[in-house]
């Protein structure tokens, strides 16, 4: 997805993983993924470089749908949906 | 999706090793992964009660002299010890944490309860190779 299309998309949970380091953000991500249904949306907020490479293949390995990540100032943002 | 297993072999009881094995350890555990915990050698060291995070207590594996600053940036980046790290993972996934029967007695302990609470049994070579050979991804550390 175009990261305007991400700014608009509807977020079930948004996970704020910026005050940790590897492998913070995975673990973080891999707790809150079992708290939505399949189907929802959920964001990764990481100040990590390394997260926006682990989460999309974490995401392929577990059969979710990685979306699609934005830069902020300082941190990104990493959507996926729940399959 | 078939459950793969890691085979990890913990050689090594200094503090540098065993945060990276705690970081590896969370990997495996994101991808719901079983893993096997071979505790050998110096790492049953490390396993003892009145050791585990006590960084005091144990060695640097590659270059001793940064230690102190080792030990400040993790804290500085809020990384967890390499004792919460194997907690957390037994929390999300099926870590058997397993110590070396003869390691132990090297170090002087014997039984089950000399050793940090995250520990599920004391066992022989055997059942390393056994496992080891039905892993899927073997490591040694």
């Amino acid at each position: 997805m175009t990261p305007e299309e991400l700014r608009s998309v509807s977020i079930t949970k948004s996970v704020d993983a910026r005050g940790t380091a590897c492998p913070g953000p995975l673990l973080e991500a891999k707790k809150a993924i079992g708290t939505i249904k399949v189907g929802e949306i959920m964001e990764v907020l990481s100040a990590d470089e390394g997260t926006k490479v682990d989460i999309p293949k974490w995401c392929a390995k577990q059969g979710h749908e990685y979306l699609g990540t934005i830069e902020e100032s300082g941190f990104f943002r990493i959507f996926l949906k729940k399959k | 999706m078939e459950q793969k297993k890691m085979c990890l072999g913990l050689f090594s009881g200094s503090v540098d090793k065993l945060t990276a094995a705690g970081i590896i350890l969370s990997g495996a555990a994101a991808l719901d992964m079983k893993v096997d915990i071979y505790v050998l050698l110096q790492g049953a060291r490390a396993f003892r009660k009145d050791i585990g995070d006590d960084a005091g207590k144990l060695q640097m594996a590659e270059n001793p002299a940064l230690k102190d600053e080792f030990l400040e940036s993790l804290k500085n980046l809020k990384v967890k010890t390499w004792v919460e790290f194997f907690k957390e993972a037994k929390e999300i996934t099926d870590v058997k944490i397993h110590i070396c029967g003869l390691a132990g007695k090297i170090w002087g302990a014997e039984k089950l309860d000399d050793f940090i609470g995250l520990t599920d049994d004391i066992c022989g070579i055997g059942a390393y190779i056994s496992s080891l050979e039905e892993a899927d991804i073997n490591l040694f550390i």
